[in-house]
């Protein structure tokens, strides 16, 4: 450790105590990690309680000129909570408070270490429900899935995170801190909320975020259709949005998959299927009944082999238990994994899924697909033990191929997950020179020393450059 | 002199020539949304008309892209010829797409489809020095990158040309219709809570000065009068000599309008959203609404009113100006683009 990272933890010991800063071996591995394979080196963890504590640590982090990597639940799938140069991770974990729900707005302020499971949980009395719903959502904070600007099943109809949160308040790197946005919709100026949604933590620390709270639909209805092709059942996703319907949800899972879910779940998902959709309207009564209708009548023109409806809600949540615990069944089938959730136009669903096949094959690695079809937010998941090097180089490379091909047929990087460490260097198939500086000046703009979150997102070597150094031209009197 | 480029490529020269030579540009679409912030004295004007091409339509995928001249009409009748809508857009049919995105103009669906920076998937812009930067993607989801198409969205023109952008579609709905109902002031907001509570997603919810009118979408089943109303037909847009949006928080609106009925003004209340149009004559009615607005926790913006009417157009400085005046100086450097709009009348903050 270094005198300033010394200092910097002397300092940070007396703030928060010998209990909320963690310096062993043992904590900074673990932190070097999150849900992907990404492996970093973090230097020491902050445990802060408060937006206050936050500033604090901030404030020290500034004086010292140390990198700083926010943290949620450690789920992320792209090593974005990963410091990689020793620097100090800011773990949200112990703010997990939620205010009173603002009825009157819909709306509720919660702290980013709240998890996103938590905060349905607490409304659905008022009936309500916080609307994006990744699948690691039983762990998976509400600061984690502002960073990442997550996803989830029902975003197809009811949009990402960015949608949902009407404002944030964030310490700024140099421990200011600042509210943007809020429950009046629109505010003057720049959307700078916007943009802090899905920023990695690379502007600044969410410490509370104001969330919309959407009503409970007044009725579901989920139904499992099987398919003896994956090219029937991708055939069958674009026919019902083409139809006129926009379902809550409209997921797919290969055969694969399937069966690791089913020894799993013990859902009777059919395992002899080429594919499966799972898809769930919602909305009135008479929207679901018609909504049902179209869904079943395109099915039933594409061949599909059985329609199975959830009779009760117990029934509908065994098969959403089957479709969100599915990451975890890989583990019955090789000790790790590793993804990507790059998109693709719906339009081109049978072809990606021909070449994913095609390429895990000449590879030689397994490959589960269970994904958010109707955006067209794959989720290839290779199955690998990372104790067999040939195997992971195999995987790896499967993956890269993947991504290549996702971006050939019109597609891009990442749906939900984000970019992180894993799809950095990727970002130049899909932006040039001059987007990537402008993503960089935007980074810059927040965060002018380059301390917050370094190296992700942006490929290792982007820079503003000359266009962010230039004096201020901004005329006296305005603010932009 | 005036300038319609006829690609990007050549607004992007243009625009590098304005920055090599200093020239202060205003940049014009169809100029319906162009009366925003304070005025500026602009040695040029360059227009979007000459980018009014559809680059790429997807039925399929639901997604369209267009060039930023291109009309709001010209993507209905694009979209709708397949059946598909953009209904997150104003009801402008000669507004064109780079204004209204520039502009960040929501319709009056905002309250079931939301607000229109949410259909923008991808947005190519020339910067104020004359680069093409492109953001976003056209995948109808991604988290690739800082979000510039929600940072392009409300920029009047300070941050870039809008020359592309790809548009979310949606299906058409299978019925829609508006409902109209007239009483008092009271009777009209109590009507309007009532259908904001029993009804799931309506599609606009309408109080003005002794009137409601509802917008109702999806299967015919649903698209029935709410108890004490009849067809009617969508209103016509308000007008006014000058017009302020306020934007309180939702649950602020309907004493809001009372306080607005009550001072014998007219206006537009979307309830359920927070949005409330509000005409005005003077300078002095633009603080009245605003100082109201601030007072129910929210804030107003003129959206269109002569020189006198748009000295201080916005009001308070936002917090993160510093931040928002980088991002304009990296993507403007020489500051040529519609300098002096968002103007404060306060002191700015470093």
């Amino acid at each position: 450790m270094t005198t300033t990272a010394a200092g910097l933890a002397d300092r940070l010991r007396q703030l928060l105590g010998p209990d909320r800063l963690l310096e062993g071996d043992l904590a900074r591995n673990i932190y070097s990690h999150d849900g992907s394979i990404v492996g970093g080196d973090c230097g020491m963890v902050a445990l802060p309680e408060t937006t206050d504590e936050v500033a604090q640590c901030m404030r020290l982090a500034h004086a010292a000129g140390i990198e700083v990597t926010p943290r949620g639940s450690g789920t992320g799938l792209t090593g974005g909570a990963v410091p990689l140069d020793g620097g100090l991770v800011i773990s949200l974990a112990r703010m997990r408070d939620m205010d009173e729900v603002d009825v009157a707005n819909s709306c509720v302020w919660v702290q980013p270490g709240v998890l996103n499971l938590d905060v349905s949980t607490a409304v659905a009395h008022l009936g309500l429900h916080y609307a994006p719903d990744p699948s690691s959502q039983q762990a998976c904070s509400i600061g984690g899935n502002v960073g990442t600007n997550a996803g989830g099943p029902h975003c197809l109809a009811y949009g990402v995170t960015v949608q949902h949160v009407l404002g944030v308040e964030m310490v700024r790197p140099d421990g200011e801190v600042v509210v943007l946005g809020g429950a009046a919709p629109d505010p003057p100026g720049y959307d700078l909320r916007g943009v802090v949604v899905g920023a990695e933590g690379t502007v600044g620390v969410v410490t509370r975020v104001l969330l919309r709270l959407t009503p409970l639909p007044p009725d579901v209805r989920t139904m499992l259709l099987d398919f003896a092709t994956v090219a029937e059942a991708s055939a069958v996703v674009q026919a019902i949005i083409a139809a006129g319907v926009i379902p809550a949800a409209l997921e797919m899972m290969d055969r694969n998959m399937a069966l690791a879910v089913e020894e799993f779940v013990h859902a009777g998902l059919p395992t002899d299927a080429a594919a499966l959709l799972l898809v769930e309207v919602d909305g009135t009564p008479a929207e679901v009944v018609t909504f049902t209708e179209v869904v079943e009548r395109v099915a039933r023109e594409h061949g599909v082999r059985t329609v199975r409806v959830a009779q009760d809600e117990e029934e509908r949540a065994l098969l959403w238990k089957a479709r969100k615990t599915a990451f975890g069944a890989v583990a019955r089938v090789k000790p790790s994994y590793y993804l990507h959730d790059c998109v693709v136009p719906r339009t081109k669903l049978v072809e990606i899924m021909e070449a994913i096949g095609e390429i895990t094959e000449r590879e030689g690695v397994m490959c589960l697909n269970v994904f958010h079809a109707g955006d067209g937010n794959l989720h290839p998941i290779i199955a690998l033990d990372r104790s067999d090097p040939d195997e992971t180089e195999r995987a790896m490379r499967a993956g890269d191929q993947i991504v290549r091909a996702c971006v050939a047929m019109g597609g891009t990087l990442s749906g939900e997950h984000g970019i992180g460490v894993e799809k950095r260097d990727y970002m130049p198939l899909v932006f040039d020179h001059d987007d990537l500086q402008a993503q960089a000046c935007v980074r810059l703009a927040f965060d002018p020393d380059g301390r917050m979150n370094p190296d992700k997102v942006l490929p290792t070597g982007t820079r503003c450059g000359e266009v962010g150094l230039a004096d201020s031209q901004v005329p006296e009197g305005t603010w932009i | 002199m005036d300038l319609t480029p006829g690609t990007r490529e050549e607004m992007a020269q243009a625009l590098a020539a304005a920055t090599r030579d200093g020239r202060v540009v205003d940049i014009r679409g169809a100029g319906l949304h162009s009366r925003r912030g304070r005025p500026f004295d602009a040695d040029q004007v360059i227009h979007t008309s000459g980018l009014a091409r559809i680059v790429d339509h997807i039925p399929d995928d639901m997604t369209i892209t267009v060039e930023g001249g291109v009309t709001v009409g010209q993507v209905l009748d694009a979209a709708g010829a397949h059946g598909q809508g953009w209904p997150q857009a104003p009801a402008q049919p000669g507004a064109t797409v780079g204004g209204v995105l520039a502009a960040a103009v929501s319709g009056r669906r905002r309250l079931r489809f939301g607000p229109v920076r949410d259909s923008l998937l991808e947005v190519v812009v020339a910067t104020g020095d004359g680069r093409i930067v492109k953001g976003g993607g056209r995948t109808v989801k991604t988290v690739t990158g800082y979000d510039l198409p929600r940072l392009l969205t409300g920029s009047l023109g300070t941050l870039g040309v809008i020359v592309q952008a790809t548009l979310r579609l949606w299906p058409l709905p299978m019925a829609e219709r508006w409902f109209t109902a007239r009483g008092d002031d009271d009777a009209m907001l109590a009507l309007a809570q009532r259908v904001l509570q029993q009804l799931h997603r309506p599609t606009a919810v309408i109080l003005r000065p002794g009137a409601l009118h509802v917008c109702l979408t999806g299967v015919p089943g649903d698209v029935v009068p709410p108890e004490g109303m009849s067809e009617g037909d969508e209103p016509a847009m308000l007008e006014g000599p000058g017009m302020v949006e306020a934007g309180v928080p939702p649950g602020s609106l309907p004493a809001f309008a009372r306080r607005l009925a009550g001072d014998g003004r007219a206006f537009e209340a979307w309830m359920g959203t927070g949005v409330c149009m509000v005409p005005v004559a003077s300078p002095g009615e633009v603080v009245a609404v605003r100082d109201l607005a601030m007072l129910h926790g929210g804030h107003a913006q003129v959206v269109d009113g002569d020189d006198a009417l748009r000295a201080d157009p916005f009001g308070p400085v936002p917090a993160g100006a510093d931040i928002m005046r980088r991002i304009r100086d990296s993507f403007d450097p020489a500051g040529i683009l519609c300098p002096g709009r968002f103007a404060a009348a306060e002191a700015v903050p470093a």
